[in-house]
């Protein structure tokens, strides 16, 4: 008896955290479709409007925002996949007493802080004259040191035998990697994909230093420049919002499984 | 052997990028935190530790030490906690769990921008939060929470909570799940409820989650700055000027390259100290 009123109990307290959590992410879609000029959601005068969405779009080149952060996520996701497995493979089936050192270092340096990154991945950019444009956006981040800690860890768990067959059978060892072992890390790189995806379409400092013209921001940078606080339009700004964080939450929710495991496939590892 | 010498090229990619763009961009950093480097002159010239004196000098830049300090050691205990109640509610299985889980996960996939500026709506003055608070009988700062001296900082931090905790609840529960069942079991036997066995099974073996969890949130909070950019930018009076936002302002926004790499730095080697602690007082070792 008093178990099932503490289970009810219990409910009720995940519901009201629920709630809240939920809240601010319907206020921002609500908030999208009111007339423009709106400051908040007036619940007595409800306005349903897809004016905001085309003011968008039509200014800020919102557009190209858009695009750039599609595209650089795109390209950054396919780099990864491609570089850390093949990263991976190599520390995975290589000389131990060489590769264990190597795969230290990408265990370093998930844990180093990326600001320190910030001055001198700038001034790089500065000097090779890649500051604001694709290259600023996108080489930096092409191998990751969490794919290559991924990928390696799923690749020791991978068997030899395959590989080794298509040895003694004459296949070279970029065609083994291509044909046998890509394949075969499917699901791990279904992980890394997702993760690598939403941590650079979501991603603002980095974008922030190395862009300073309108064609190359993404999304979070050119959201939060549109926004002044003074004479700023919040339907519109919700409408940005809503268009930079709602594809993520689908997406979100169609690959649950695997972005659960990305984000916990370094916790458990202990 | 041969081949396994072969497959070693296949690291090349990491190797490259480890040099390029890791261990070349820390090194060179520190060599500019001891130097006068102004973006627009461009002139350079080397001054041994003096940025680094001059740091503890600048009051500007102790509050934005100060205010980390507070940000991380006012949210970490916060969020850990909460992460840890709701992973242990929603482990007992609850009607309807995964959409629990699911749904506190989301604010953590969301762009901070994003996140940053729904906030900045509801806490402004008419906002419904600032509402809410009226209604309940509070009374908020007149110009909106980020508007006050004394809200604004303690306002991010509790978004920001708010934020991190659907992702430290899934770090948790993954820790749960890899506690054996049989433990479980020998607890119900012995008529344990769920405070008790929470108490002396579950949070005694999560030993490492939590090492995981506070390290991880550690680094992260050091860090935080999208929040303070779309925010405040560090107003009002700095009373939300956070280190990196201190970094940035100094060294990209003014160009004073030399004297934010310093600040940089040193703030590179608090984490990195917070860290060590951390491992050590929680007792984790590396593992291979």
């Amino acid at each position: 008896m008093s178990n099932s009123l503490s289970k009810w109990l219990l409910f009720a307290f995940l519901v009201v955290i629920l709630f809240s959590t939920l809240f601010p992410m319907i206020y921002m879609i609500v908030l999208s479709f009111q007339n423009p000029g709106s400051f908040s959601v007036d619940l007595s005068n409800l306005s349903f409007t897809i004016k905001n969405y085309m003011t968008v779009f039509k200014s800020n080149n919102f557009g190209r925002y858009f695009f750039n952060s599609i595209f650089v996520a795109v390209v950054v996701t396919v780099g990864n996949m491609l570089l850390c497995a093949m990263v991976g493979y190599g520390l995975s089936r290589g000389p131990n007493k060489i590769t264990w050192p190597i795969f230290l270092t990408a265990v370093a340096m998930l844990m180093i802080p990326l600001h320190v990154l910030i001055l001198p991945i700038f001034q790089m950019m500065l000097k090779l004259g890649w500051f604001d444009t694709y290259m600023a956006l996108i080489a930096p981040w092409l191998v990751s040191p969490l794919g290559v800690f991924l990928m390696k860890q799923y690749i020791d768990g991978l068997p030899v035998d395959l590989e080794d067959a298509a040895r003694i059978d004459g296949a070279g060892e970029v065609s083994i990697f291509f044909k046998i072992v890509m394949p075969l890390c499917k699901p791990a790189l279904a992980v890394l994909a997702v993760q690598i995806f939403l941590t650079t379409w979501n991603s603002f400092l980095f974008p922030k230093i190395l862009t300073n013209s309108s064609e190359m921001y993404t999304l979070p940078v050119g959201l939060a420049l549109m926004q002044d606080p003074r004479s700023s339009d919040w339907p519109v700004t919700m409408a940005g919002s809503t268009v930079a964080a709602l594809p993520v939450i689908i997406f979100f929710l169609i690959f649950q499984k695997r972005i659960t495991e990305g984000i916990t496939a370094g916790a458990v590892k202990q | 052997m041969r081949t396994r010498n072969k497959i070693l090229l296949f690291t090349t990619p990491w190797i490259v990028y480890l040099l390029v763009f890791w261990f070349y961009p820390i090194c060179y950093s520190f060599y500019l935190s001891l130097t006068e480097y102004h973006l627009l002159t461009g002139a350079s010239q080397f001054i041994g530790f003096d940025n680094y004196s001059k740091l503890f000098g600048d009051p500007v830049f102790i509050t934005a030490l100060k205010n980390t300090f507070i940000f991380v050691f006012g949210t970490i205990p916060v969020t850990t906690i909460l992460a840890l109640v709701l992973a242990l509610f929603i482990a007992e299985k609850i009607p309807g769990h995964r959409i629990f889980q699911a749904a506190y996960f989301i604010p953590s996939i969301t762009a901070m921008v994003v996140v940053a500026l729904i906030f900045y709506n509801l806490y402004s003055r008419d906002g419904y939060i600032f509402t809410l608070c009226r209604m309940v009988g509070l009374s908020p700062p007149v110009n909106g929470f980020l508007q006050s001296e004394s809200t604004a900082l303690l306002s991010i931090m509790a978004m920001d909570i708010w934020v991190a905790i659907g992702y430290y609840v899934l770090i948790f529960l993954a820790g749960i799940k890899s506690i054996p069942v049989e433990l479980y079991d020998a607890a119900r036997v012995d008529g344990a409820g769920f405070i008790r066995r929470s108490l002396n099974v579950t949070i005694p073996l999560l030993k490492s989650t939590f090492a995981f969890v506070i390290v991880l949130n550690t680094i992260r909070s050091f860090q935080v700055f999208v929040e303070i950019f779309v925010m405040t930018s560090g107003r009002p009076f700095n009373s939300t000027l956070t280190a990196v936002y201190f970094i940035f302002d100094k060294g990209i926004a003014r160009g004073d390259i030399g004297y934010a790499s310093a600040a940089a730095y040193l703030l590179f080697m608090i984490i990195l100290i917070f860290s060590l602690i951390q491992f050590r007082l929680t007792g984790v070792r590396r593992n291979s």
